[in-house]
């Protein structure tokens, strides 16, 4: 009796993943494949393509470009990942703490960069930046300062591109962590209350601890998109200056623009899996996920 | 338990259902390889052997509808948009046998545009191509020799040197439609009265550059600019690298970086010394190719293509009488050295084109045939472009417009005729040295920004076998 229902869910159960398999089948099994397949040729447009093993592999990794944007990739993603969840988190507080009509405002007030596009993001950010007639420099003139190359120097040119990319996300991580902490208990802060912790020690017992499921997900999204982030840096600054703002993506997108052959970019993008899921692989493993002990 | 069991048959389901796709998709991808192959041997056929041969089909079919053909060209300016429009039309009307379909692309989604319909093997039937990609090209299928396809006299209309641009051995693979000097100087005539410098006399040689920049910088106005970003040094300063040098960053047979040496270093100096003096601004205004700053006057000397006196003439009227033109100052004040390469644009017909006697018949009737056509064309830039025609040349001379114009003529006579064709070999090469100049005027020592820009083009050019490939060797 236990058997038999037993094969008969298996059979329902197969049924109804089906659709999401072929799904999953059409749009990322067979063009993963496929790109690894094309990833050992010379591939071009018009010629024979040529079997030429782990020659794109090769040329990829031994490319000084490749390693630096990487690196360039990660210290984007640093800069921005870390500045937007401590934005968010104090912003989903005040949204939590002042009343309803006041939070909505801020809430949608915070949202509208998410609903921006990168390109116009950038383009905004140009206009601040811009040398003569910027308002960045404009400011910096107030105070007696010479004007800034913001976008020219490499020392500020990534940290230049990053702010408009927190500018653009924590809108959306600050919705996602108000969500979070609107599931903590208010019993616990209640109790925390009659032993007399202070708002310090509640935000690190209670609050943190608490948010952990959700800081582990804004990780992983927040490092896997910011690294592979390239639209800010193409129309802001075009990778220049000396390549401190080519971001992987943008080294491929630079190689599939300019090679004549494709196999070089597809070879770099699987390495750039490997590199992200490297990182999203790490990022779990410091930070393990727990089912939540509130129940 | 349970769960165990359940696990292992699931792998047991999809391990096979992942290896089969895995298996079929390598599979999928030989038969692909092979599909990809089949058109190629026969465009090959038709860009070397006979052409005419794959223009046989449609032409044994003339009479009913007409053939149509795609046409990409290159955004440039909106009044050459308006040229393409409007000839366009007048080709379509003009014959019942060809349909032109002309699609005007961007020019930053060009590359992702066409390498996508390359892949789709829906890449129009002509398409712009500038000069220096007409060799590769050519080498690469990608484009077909037009000998067979249009009138050889056509090309006995071509200066000599530009016959050079567009041929590959004995075959002409584009039509040349215009060239454009890429460095002009543009100075402004009345910040020169107001800094006490003689209008008259521009400065002739970089030190004189750099001196007169000085004293035109003044609060709200650099004395000079140029390009400062890499990608942009790359290409703009080809020119300036063959006066200073006599020769580009690489061996004539491309088996060798050759940069070491004093005209390569007074380059690279030349550019330190402009950016760190204080004379440019530190972060760019504008782009190299984009006039607006000089045009708003917040720079009173200004390096720019010969495109730029159409931009002056067009969107800032009120100053074009304060404008001084000069060529590029060279490093010894020679004014017999080249400063500047002609970049431009041709016309060439796609190696897979079904229809290349049809695509070759609407070059011919736009670049090649009656000089009033292209005429339209040089007019509507302010005859900020130069023709590659003697026929358009003579017929220039008798326009009222274009005989008086003298920036025109100081171009055509002092510039034009020194200059050299821009270089074929692989982009990295120029990025290379456009990286050393960039990273030289960022703060490095000259000789360790040249060192380094000529480790990268041997690695460049070991990597990628490139030694003794240069398809015009």
């Amino acid at each position: 009796m236990f058997k038999k229902n037993y094969r008969q869910d298996n059979a329902m159960a197969y049924t109804m993943l089906l659709p999401i398999l072929a799904l999953l089948t059409i749009f990322v099994i067979i063009p993963f494949v496929y790109a690894a397949c094309v990833s050992f040729y010379n591939w071009s447009f018009y010629q024979d393509s040529t079997f030429v093993g782990f020659r794109n592999y090769y040329l990829v990794l031994t490319d000084r470009l490749f390693g630096k944007s990487v690196w360039t990739g990660l210290k984007f993603a640093l800069m921005v990942v870390p500045s937007m969840l401590i934005l968010s988190f104090l912003f989903a507080n005040l949204i939590k703490n002042i009343g309803s009509k006041m939070g909505s405002f801020v809430k949608t007030a915070i949202y509208i960069p998410t609903i921006i596009s990168g390109i116009v993001a950038s383009v905004i950010f140009v206009f601040i930046y811009d040398y003569t007639g910027g308002l960045a420099n404009y400011v910096l003139g107030l105070f007696g300062t010479e004007p800034k190359a913001w976008l020219a120097d490499v020392g500020s040119a990534l940290p230049s591109v990053a702010a408009p990319a927190i500018w653009l996300g924590f809108g959306l991580t600050s919705l996602i962590m108000l969500a979070g902490l609107y599931d903590i208990p208010e019993s616990y802060y209640e109790a925390a209350d009659l032993e007399g912790a202070g708002a310090f020690k509640k935000m690190w017992y209670i609050t943190i601890p608490l948010l952990r499921n959700v800081i582990l997900y804004l990780l992983v999204t927040g490092f896997t998109a910011q690294i592979s982030q390239y639209e800010l840096s193409l129309v802001m600054t075009g990778g220049g200056p000396l390549d401190a703002t080519t971001t992987p993506n943008l080294y491929i997108f630079n190689h599939f623009r300019n090679d004549v052959m494709v196999g070089n970019s597809i070879a770099a993008s699987l390495l750039l899996f490997v590199v992200l899921g490297a990182i999203s692989a790490i990022i779990f493993r410091v930070l393990n996920s727990e089912k939540a002990v509130d129940g | 338990m349970q769960v165990n069991r359940k696990k292992s048959l699931a792998v047991l389901v999809t391990a096979p259902m992942v290896m089969s796709i895995l298996l079929a998709g390598c599979g999928g991808s030989n038969n692909d390889g092979g599909s990809n192959a089949s058109p190629s041997p026969s465009a090959s056929s038709s860009s070397s052997a006979n052409p005419s041969e794959s223009a046989s089909p449609s032409a044994s079919a003339p009479s009913g509808e007409p053939v149509t053909i795609e046409v990409w060209a290159n955004k440039f300016e909106d009044t050459t948009t308006a040229w393409f429009k409007k000839w366009t039309d007048e080709f379509n009307k003009s014959q019942g046998n060809v349909k032109v379909n002309l699609t005007i692309v961007p020019g930053d989604a060009w590359a992702q545009k066409m390498k996508a319909a390359q892949a789709a093997g829906k890449a129009p039937d002509v398409w712009t191509i500038s000069y220096n990609g007409v060799a590769n090209s050519a080498k690469l299928g990608e484009i077909q020799a037009l000998n067979d396809l249009m009138d050889e006299t056509a090309f006995d209309d071509l200066y000599d040197n530009m016959k050079d641009f567009v041929s590959v051995g004995d075959k002409y693979y584009a039509y040349p439609w215009l060239v454009e000097p890429s460095a002009v100087l543009y100075y402004r005539k009345d910040m020169f009265e107001a800094a006490g410098l003689d209008p008259s006399t521009p400065p002739a040689t970089w030190d004189e550059l750099l001196e007169a920049g000085k004293a035109l910088t003044a609060k709200g106005v650099f004395g000079f600019t140029t390009a400062q970003i890499a990608p942009e040094i790359s290409w703009s300063s080809w020119g300036l690298q063959y006066n200073a040098a006599g020769h580009l960053p690489i061996a004539d047979d491309w088996s060798k970086a050759d940069l070491q040496n004093d005209g390569y270093k007074k380059l690279v100096s030349f550019y330190q010394q402009a950016y760190q003096s204080g004379i440019m601004p530190k972060q760019q205004l504008a782009g190299y190719t984009d006039a607006k700053p000089f045009g708003e006057g917040k720079v009173a000397m200004m390096v720019n293509g010969s495109w730029a006196i159409g931009q002056l003439r067009n969107s800032y009227k009120d100053i074009v009488g304060k404008i001084g033109v000069a060529p590029m100052p060279t490093i010894d004040g020679n004014p017999n050295n080249t400063t500047a390469t002609l970049g431009g644009w041709s016309l060439a017909v796609d190696g897979k084109s079904k229809h290349a006697k049809e695509a070759a018949s609407y070059i011919s009737y736009l670049l090649a045939g009656d000089p009033n056509v292209v005429l339209d064309y040089f007019r509507g830039a302010q005859f900020s472009k130069f023709t590659p025609r003697k026929s358009v040349d003579e017929a220039m001379k008798t326009d009222p417009d274009a005989s008086k114009d003298e920036v025109r003529a100081m171009i055509a006579e002092k510039i034009v005729p020194y200059s050299k064709p821009e270089p074929i070999y692989p982009w990295d090469i120029s990025l290379a040295f456009g990286t050393a100049i960039e990273s030289a005027m960022k703060g490095t020592d000259v000789d360790k920004a040249l060192a380094k820009a000529e480790k990268d083009i041997n690695d460049f050019i070991t990597k990628n076998k490139i030694a003794g490939t240069n398809p015009k060797q």
